[in-house]
C-alpha cells in the first residue's frame, strides 16, 4: 500500500496536448533569435585545434644539424620550417617513428625512422624550437638511406609523417622494469627513452641489451654509458662477433635475459632488424612470459620473406600488378618475393605509407583480384579485410597477377594511421 | 581535374554508404569521396596486437531475426549487403551506486522486456501495462502517420492519438511520471538516454520511447565482423553495382550554379553532379568554399543548435576470458548517482559510463583465453577534456583510463587492470580527427526540447533546404545512432532518386 500512495504522491507537471502545437512556434522562435553570421569553422573548434597540433598529418621541417655515429650511421637533427607551414614539432611518446618522404627520380619514396630523441626535446620551450632527431644507418643498395646519407645537409627541406606506432611505454599495461633489447639501429626507440627518462618524462626502469657485431658499431656509446651511471638504467653490451671483457657476446638468447632480468616481474621490449625478430619469436616462449610483457616495435619490411615460417613459394618469377586509381590504371611488373608497394613505388606511383610493417593500416588497399602471400607475423588487417578482400600492399607478396585500388597520397594534412 | 556523376556523396559514414549504395543500386553514377581512408566514419575498428577493438558501436536495435527482421536487417537485405548478425538477449544491466542506487538487469524481447521491468520494479504493474499501451498506440500513430504520407488530420491525431501527441511534445521522465512510474523506476527505465545525449527531463519522450521499441521488439543485435564489417559489406555492393569510392579525398568546396549545388570541390578536383549527399555535418559543409551562397536562414538555424555529444572510449583486451574475470554482461551501465540530469553535469568518474564485452555476445571476437572492454563515457560539456593539451595528452588518456578502471573494479568487484595486455584511448580529439566535425562530437546536434526530434521532424520540409543537396547521417532530423543513421542514408537517396526520376521523366524529347 506504501508504494502506491508514493505512486500518487509523485509531483508532476501537467501535460498537454497544447504543448505539441506549440513545438513548431517555439523553434522558429529559437531560429529567428540568433545570428546569420558565418558558422565557426570546424578547425577554429578547441578540440579541432588541439587535434591538429597532435595529429598535423605532414610536418614540413628542416635539418639543422648532421653527426656521423659511425661508418654507416648519422644523426640528423630536424626542426620545424615555419616558412614551409609547420611553426611546431607535434609531440609523440618514445618508440614512435616518423614516415621520411623523398623524392628521388621523380618517384615518391617513404621510409619509417624511430624518433631517437626525446619528446621533452621535441616540445622545446614551447616556442617552436623543438628538435626530433633520427639515426639513419646506410643500407648497402638501399634507396631512401642511401639518398639520405648523400643529399640532406644543414638546411635540406623535409617532409614527414607526424609520428605514428605503439612501440611505447603504457604504465597500466606494461611492467615497472623493461627489458629492451636493440638489435643494431634498432637501439634509437631506446635512446629515446633514456632521454625522457633522464629529463623526467617517463618512469620505469630499463635494462637494456644492446647487440651488434663488434665494439665499432655501438652508436650513442658514450651518452648510454652516462646515462647508466642515473641508476635508472642499465646497459649491456652484446657482440655477436667478438669477445671483450665486461661485455656478453653472442645473441641475446633466454638464458642471457634472465641472467639480468629482476626476480620480480617485466617487460621485454624489442626493436632490431628482421632476422633478430625471428628469433626471438622463436626463443622467447621458453621465458614464459604473459604474452602483454613482450613486446615487439613495428617489424619492418622483411629482407628474405623466404625465411618466414609460413612463407608460401610462387608458381611465376614476375607478376604484372594493375594499379587502379581515381579511374585511371598502369600495369607495374613485381618479383614474388618483393612487396606490392615497393614495385609500385618503383613504378612511380606514389602511396601512402608509413610503418611499412604491416601495422598502421595507411596502405590500406582493394585487391580487386589476383591472390597475394601475406606473412601472418606482419598481417595488421582487421577481419572484415580479410572477408571483402583488402589489403596492405607494404606486406603483401604476389602469388598471381593482381589489380589493386590504391588510394592517392592524401592531398591535405591528413595522414591516416590507425592511432588515436 | 574535372569530372562528372549524376550523385556525389560526401562522407563514407552510415548515412553515406547506405545513401549511396542505394543510389547505385538505381543504377545511378555515383562517386562517394571519403577523407579517410577506411569507410565507416564511426563504424570502424582498430588492431592493436592479437586484439581487434569495435571503435564505437555498442549494438543495433532492429535487427530482429532472420525469420522475423527488423529495420536494419531488412534495410542490409534490400541492398544486398550481406552482414552478419548475431541477437543480444540482455538488454542492459545498470548498477547505480549509492542511497537510490539499484543493480538490475531487462531483458530484450517483447514479453520479456516487461517481465523483467516488472521484477526491477515491484509493484509497476499497472505501470508497465500502461507503457505497454503507450508504446502500442504510438506504432499505430505513426502507421496512421505514414499512411497520411506525413500530413496527417490533426482532429485525427488528436482525438485517436492524443496520448501519441502528448509523448511527442513531453520529457521522457514526464511521460513515465504520468504513467504511475516512480522515481527510482523512471530512473531505471531512463537508462538508455544517454544514447541520445539529452537528460531524461529533456529528452523527448517519443523519440526514447521510439529507440526502446527497437531494442525491445526488433531485438538488439550486433555484427559478428564488428561494425566496420558492417560498412566494408556497404562499401562492397556499392562497388558491385558500379559505384566508386574515393579514399583520401577531402571535400573543400561546394559548387553553385543557378541557385542550387551542382556539385563539390576537392583540393584542385571538381566534382560535377546533379544531386550531392552529405554525410558530412551542415556546420562543416557551411564552413567549405561557396558558403556566401548560403542562404541567412540555415545559418541561423545552425548558429542556434548546440552541438551534440563526444565521448572518451577506453578499449582494453585482458589476458584472461571474460568467464574467468567474471564477466556476464554484454552492456553494463554504471551510474554514480540516479538523476540523469545529475550524471550530464557530472565530474569524470562520478557521473555515469557503459562497459561493453564483445565476447558475451560474440564469444570468439578476441583469441582463445583473451577478453575485450570497451568503456564508453560520454562527454555531455566540454569542460570534462579541459586540461589537455598536446603536451600533457597521452598521460591525461592515462589517467582517466585509470579512473573508470578502478570505478569499475570498485563497482563490480571484478579485477581488471592487472590483465591489460593491450590499451588505446579515444577522445574526442580522436574523433575531431578522424571525423573533423566541431569539437569532435559524434552526435551531431543536441537533442534539446527545441531541437528535438519532433520538432524536427515537423519543421523539415523548410530547412537545410538547398536545391541540390541533402544531408544524411546522424546530424539529420532523426538524431544519432547506427539504425537511424543507415535509415537517413536511405531515405536521402529516396528523396534524390524521385526527383531524378521525375525530372528525367519530364525530359522528354
Amino acid at each position: 500500500m506504501g508504494r502506491r500512495t508514493d505512486r500518487n504522491k509523485e509531483p508532476g507537471g501537467k501535460l498537454s496536448v497544447a504543448e505539441f502545437l506549440r513545438l513548431v512556434p517555439e523553434r522558429l522562435k529559437k531560429i529567428a533569435g540568433s545570428s546569420d553570421s558565418d558558422v565557426e569553422q570546424a578547425a577554429d573548434y578547441p578540440v579541432n585545434r588541439l587535434a591538429a597540433e597532435i595529429h598535423p598529418g605532414t610536418q614540413n621541417l628542416r635539418i639543422a644539424k648532421v653527426c656521423t655515429l659511425s661508418a654507416d650511421t648519422k644523426l640528423y637533427t630536424l626542426i620545424p620550417d615555419p616558412e614551409s607551414g609547420t611553426a611546431s614539432l607535434a609531440p609523440f611518446a618514445p618508440g614512435q617513428y616518423i614516415s621520411v618522404r623523398v623524392e628521388k627520380d621523380g618517384r615518391i619514396l617513404s621510409r619509417p625512422y624511430s624518433l631517437a630523441s626525446s619528446p621533452e626535446e621535441a616540445a622545446g620551450n614551447g616556442k617552436g624550437d623543438g628538435v626530433y632527431e633520427i639515426a639513419v644507418r646506410r643500407i648497402p643498395g638501399g634507396e631512401v638511406s642511401g639518398h639520405i646519407h648523400e643529399n640532406w645537409e644543414i638546411g635540406t627541406r623535409v617532409t614527414v609523417s607526424e609520428p605514428m606506432g605503439e612501440f611505447t611505454y603504457e604504465r597500466l599495461r606494461d611492467a615497472g622494469c623493461v627489458v629492451g633489447i636493440a638489435g643494431g639501429v634498432g637501439i634509437t626507440p631506446f635512446r629515446s627513452h633514456i632521454r625522457s627518462i633522464l629529463r623526467g618524462g617517463e618512469s620505469f626502469r630499463l635494462i637494456l641489451l644492446y647487440g651488434v657485431r663488434k665494439e665499432e658499431d655501438i652508436i650513442f656509446g658514450s651518452e648510454l654509458e652516462e646515462a647508466a651511471k642515473s641508476g635508472m638504467i642499465r646497459v649491456v653490451y652484446v657482440y655477436s662477433d667478438e669477445k671483450k671483457t665486461g661485455c656478453e657476446s653472442g645473441f641475446i638468447t633466454p638464458g642471457l635475459i634472465r641472467r639480468y632480468a629482476p626476480d620480480s616481474e617485466y617487460s621485454v621490449f624489442a626493436c632490431g632488424p628482421s632476422s633478430m625478430y625471428r628469433f626471438l619469436e622463436a626463443e622467447l616462449p621458453a621465458l614464459g612470459l604473459r604474452r602483454k610483457y613482450v613486446r615487439y616495435d613495428a617489424k619492418g619490411q622483411i629482407m628474405e620473406p623466404r625465411g618466414e615460417p609460413d612463407y608460401t613459394p610462387a608458381d611465376g618469377s614476375e607478376y604484372s600488378i594493375t594499379v587502379r586509381r581515381n579511374g585511371d590504371g598502369k600495369t607495374v611488373k613485381c618479383h614474388p618475393d618483393e612487396t606490392v608497394m615497393s614495385a609500385i613505388e618503383r613504378g612511380g606511383i606514389a602511396v601512402p605509407s608509413g610503418c611499412r610493417s604491416g601495422e598502421c593500416g595507411y596502405c590500406h588497399s582493394r585487391l580487386v583480384s589476383g591472390r597475394c602471400y601475406i606473412p601472418a607475423s606482419r598481417d595488421g588487417r582487421r577481419q572484415a579485410d580479410k572477408i571483402y578482400g583488402y589489403i596492405h600492399p607494404c606486406v603483401s607478396y604476389p602469388r598471381s597477377d593482381l589489380v589493386i585500388e590504391v588510394p592517392p597520397v592524401p592531398a591535405g594534412p591528413s595522414v591516416r594511421g590507425d592511432t588515436e | 581535374m574535372t569530372y562528372e556523376y549524376d550523385v556525389v556523396v560526401v562522407g563514407a559514414g552510415n548515412g553515406g554508404l547506405t545513401a549511396a549504395s542505394r543510389l547505385a543500386q538505381e543504377g545511378l553514377r555515383v562517386v562517394l569521396l571519403e577523407r579517410h581512408n577506411l569507410p565507416g566514419g564511426c563504424a570502424a575498428s582498430f588492431v592493436r596486437g592479437r586484439f581487434e577493438f569495435e571503435a564505437s558501436l555498442h549494438e543495433l536495435c532492429g535487427v530482429g531475426t532472420p525469420e522475423k527482421p527488423g529495420a536494419v536487417r531488412r534495410l542490409f537485405t534490400q541492398l544486398g549487403a550481406d552482414a552478419g548478425f548475431i541477437n543480444e538477449k540482455n538488454l542492459f544491466r545498470a548498477i547505480t551506486v549509492g542511497e537510490d542506487g539499484f543493480d538490475v538487469t531487462l531483458k530484450s524481447g517483447g514479453e520479456e522486456f516487461y517481465r523483467s521491468v516488472t521484477e526491477a520494479c515491484p509493484g509497476s504493474e499497472k505501470a508497465v501495462r500502461k507503457l505497454r499501451k503507450l508504446m502500442d498506440d504510438t506504432e499505430k500513430a505513426l502507421e496512421y502517420n505514414d499512411a497520411s504520407k506525413g500530413s496527417p488530420s490533426k482532429l485525427v491525431m488528436l482525438l485517436k492519438y492524443s496520448k501519441f501527441l502528448l509523448s511527442a511534445s513531453h520529457s521522457i521522465d514526464d511521460i513515465l511520471r504520468s504513467l504511475g512510474f516512480t522515481l527510482k523506476e523512471r530512473h531505471i527505465l531512463e537508462t538508455y538516454w544517454s544514447y541520445l545525449g539529452v537528460p531524461a527531463d529533456e529528452l523527448n519522450a517519443f523519440h526514447y520511447l521510439e529507440m526502446l521499441r527497437g531494442y525491445i521488439n526488433g531485438g538488439a543485435g550486433v555484427p559478428y565482423h564488428k561494425s566496420y564489417g558492417l560498412s566494408l559489406s556497404l562499401a562492397d555492393v556499392f562497388l558491385k553495382n558500379g559505384g566508386e569510392i574515393r579514399y583520401n579525398t577531402e571535400v573543400t568546396g561546394l559548387i553553385f550554379e543557378n541557385g542550387r549545388v551542382a556539385g563539390v570541390t576537392a583540393g584542385a578536383d571538381e566534382y560535377r553532379a546533379k544531386e550531392v549527399v552529405s554525410n558530412v555535418i551542415p556546420h562543416n559543409v557551411f564552413g567549405m568554399k561557396g558558403r556566401e551562397n548560403i542562404p541567412p536562414r540555415e545559418k541561423r538555424l545552425l548558429n542556434a543548435r548546440k552541438l551534440g555529444i563526444s565521448f572518451i572510449c577506453i578499449y582494453l583486451g585482458l589476458d584472461a576470458t571474460a568467464e574467468e574475470l567474471g564477466i556476464k554482461d554484454y552492456s553494463l551501465f554504471v551510474a554514480h548517482m540516479a538523476s540523469s540530469r545529475n550524471q550530464y553535469l557530472a565530474e569524470h568518474a562520478k557521473g555515469m559510463y557503459v562497459v561493453n564485452c564483445l565476447n558475451v555476445a560474440v564469444p570468439d571476437a578476441t583469441p582463445e583465453g583473451t577478453c575485450s572492454l570497451f568503456f564508453t563515457v560520454p562527454i555531455f560539456t566540454e569542460k570534462l577534456i579541459r586540461g589537455f593539451d598536446s603536451g600533457n595528452y597521452r598521460e591525461m588518456k592515462s589517467e582517466v583510463a585509470e579512473l573508470y578502471i578502478e570505478d569499475y573494479e570498485r563497482v563490480t568487484g571484478i579485477r581488471i587492470k592487472d590483465r591489460i595486455e593491450e590499451i588505446s584511448v579515444a577522445t574526442p580529439v580522436t574523433f575531431a580527427r578522424y571525423f573533423g566535425s566541431p569539437n569532435g562530437t559524434a552526435y551531431g546536434y543536441e537533442l534539446s526540447k527545441w531541437d528535438s526530434l519532433m520538432a524536427r521532424n515537423l519543421s523539415q520540409e523548410s530547412e537545410l533546404n538547398i536545391a541540390g543537396l541533402t544531408f544524411c547521417g546522424g546530424h539529420s532530423v532523426r538524431g544519432d545512432g547506427y539504425g537511424v543513421s543507415y535509415e537517413s542514408g536511405m531515405s536521402a537517396a529516396e528523396a534524390v532518386i524521385k526527383r531524378m526520376k521525375g525530372s528525367r521523366d519530364g525530359q522528354k524529347d
